[in-house]
């Protein structure tokens, strides 16, 4: 950890956490455990940033209840004209995340284990814990998956709407239907992912800052804390 | 697009049109006699002029149709079919336009709060000021009429000349047509007529002659007379058109579904806040084993 530190001068008021964020992760900085370095939170941040502009345009599209939203961006035809562009926008992005992350994101065990609805609903009463999980936990690594899923096809059916010439009305009709079914899926696990992330304190930070506490990494990902810190299991 | 004296029935993606009900409008109709048609075209010139669309450059493609199919700014065509029917050969002219449902699929479709009216007198019209141009309303008819302008992306088609009609004239067609195969008037007016013309027909030995006025659609603002009504695929026309299942899935079923799914997980979340809280990292415990390093 100390190498990560020559860069700041003794006088320098920058936070060392942060600038050890800068650049590599899954290391200590005094109190802190570097989680996410600038790429990985500025390609999470434009995954989440283009994501709630294709919500925005969307919504007011898909249903008029929604249609309040439209104005701001200057109206529902804009919102037309813009949805499928913020969707590619979205595509690109999750692409490069998808990219980062598909190595780490491999199903362990462990994984596998925090998987099974029993033991999901143990984690959602905050009542389960798992020495092995690691700087993923299985619920996160399904989240990717399908997230990686709905993105493809909402990329591949959203294509099909905006081009509607070449393609022939059963598909059309096939991916408007997806087009919906997969936003709406798509769209409560993101729901979920968001209230997580705020409902245990320090993950949002974690996305924003770069780092977590030790005590943050020990509660949710105690192997990789091991891993991290070195410590061995107690 | 408010038409004075028309109230609307039913609007594109809103609750409610504009009907109070307290004027009572017939439902108008055009009648085609498809068996009276000699295809001249002057409905086509009639439609170009009145509606002020410009020429079209006529596509030759072996046959008298002007154009192989409709187009934003030709909204109706008469359609030259060459057919066999038991061992006959079979000249059928048929008007291609908007057919006027009385179960619009494009207004079903159509995710742009007014862009498609249909008003109190079953006449569906298209308001391009609100038309997003997403072409969700070709999806959703089943006689594939709209069609989008290169220019504007704006969908357009017959507007069965709402504003003739609605000031007592007939619509241009009618007007032009020489041989009185067009009949405009209240919808009950062209049924009985449709129906006294299938009759001589029938007594002239078409025994399958009809009126084509389908069902799975609420019926059509534009019926059609037949000779040959058992097999209105001859004449490029489908044997019982219903507004698409994906249209029906998508509006009635995943709509609500997917609302009320993401209002009871957003309701449910904060109740699973209230319960259970934030989940604090617990304070660093002293560790029983030092970090080793």
């Amino acid at each position: 950890m100390a190498e990560s530190l020559r860069a700041v001068p003794a006088h320098s008021s920058a936070d060392p956490g942060i600038l050890a964020a800068q650049s590599r992760e899954d290391l200590v900085v005094g109190d802190e455990i570097v989680r996410f370095r600038y790429y990985t939170r500025a390609v999470h941040w434009g995954v989440a940033l283009t994501f709630f502009l294709c919500l925005f345009t969307g919504l007011p599209i898909w249903t008029p209840i929604f249609g309040w939203m439209a104005p701001l961006f200057g109206g529902l035809q804009v919102c037309r004209w813009l949805h499928p562009w913020t969707g590619i926008a979205f595509s690109v992005f999750a692409l490069l995340q998808f990219v980062h992350w598909a190595g780490a994101m491999r199903m362990t065990e462990a994984d596998k284990r925090f998987t099974k609805l029993k033991n999901f609903l143990a984690y959602m009463r905050w009542q389960y814990h798992d020495d092995e999980v690691g700087k993923f936990n299985g619920g996160q690594k399904s989240l990717f998956w399908l997230s990686s899923l709905a993105a493809l096809g909402l990329l591949a059916t959203g294509v099909v709407m905006w081009l509607p010439n070449y393609f022939s009305n059963p598909f059309r009709e096939a991916s408007w239907i997806l087009h919906d079914l997969t936003f709406i899926l798509f769209f409560l696990l993101v729901l979920g992912h968001i209230y997580l992330s705020i409902a245990e304190p320090g993950t949002f930070a974690g996305m924003v800052r770069g780092t977590v506490s030790k005590a943050w990494a020990r509660l949710h990902h105690p192997s990789w804390y091991r891993d991290v810190t070195g410590e061995r299991r107690r | 697009m408010a038409v004075p004296g028309l109230e609307v029935l039913q609007s594109s993606a809103s609750l409610r049109g504009t009907n109070s009900g307290l004027r009572q409008v017939p439902v108008v109709s055009k009648l085609i006699d498809t068996s009276t048609c000699i295809g001249c075209k002057a409905c086509e010139v009639a439609c170009q002029e009145w509606n002020d669309l410009p020429n079209a450059k006529t596509v030759q493609q072996g046959n008298y149709q002007t154009l192989p199919t409709m187009t934003a700014d030709f909204w109706n065509l008469i359609k030259f079919h060459e057919v066999d029917v038991d061992g006959s050969f079979n000249w059928l002219m048929r008007k291609d336009q908007c057919m006027h449902c009385s179960d619009p699929g494009c207004l079903k479709a159509c995710p742009a709060p007014g862009a498609i009216v249909q008003y109190s007198n079953g006449i569906v019209d298209v308001n391009p000021d609100q038309c997003i141009g997403c072409g969700l309303c070709e999806i959703g008819c089943p006689f594939d009429v709209p069609r989008f302008s290169e220019k504007t992306g704006k969908m357009s088609k017959c507007t069965l000349c709402v504003d003739r009609t609605t000031v007592g004239l007939e619509p241009a067609c009618v007007k032009a047509c020489p041989t009185g195969c067009l009949h405009f008037g209240t919808k009950a007016d062209m049924l009985a007529m449709g129906n006294e013309r299938v009759k001589q027909l029938k007594a002239d030995g078409y025994a399958s002659a009809g009126l084509y006025d389908p069902p799975g659609v609420g019926g059509t603002g534009v019926v059609t007379v037949l000779k040959h009504a058992d097999k209105p695929e001859i004449y490029g026309l489908p044997r019982d058109p219903t507004v698409p299942t994906s249209v029906r899935v998508a509006k009635s079923y995943l709509r609500p579904l997917g609302l009320l799914g993401i209002g009871a997980v957003v309701v449910g979340l904060v109740g699973h806040y209230l319960k259970f809280g934030p989940r604090v990292p617990p304070k660093d415990p002293p560790s029983s084993t030092p970090p080793a390093v």
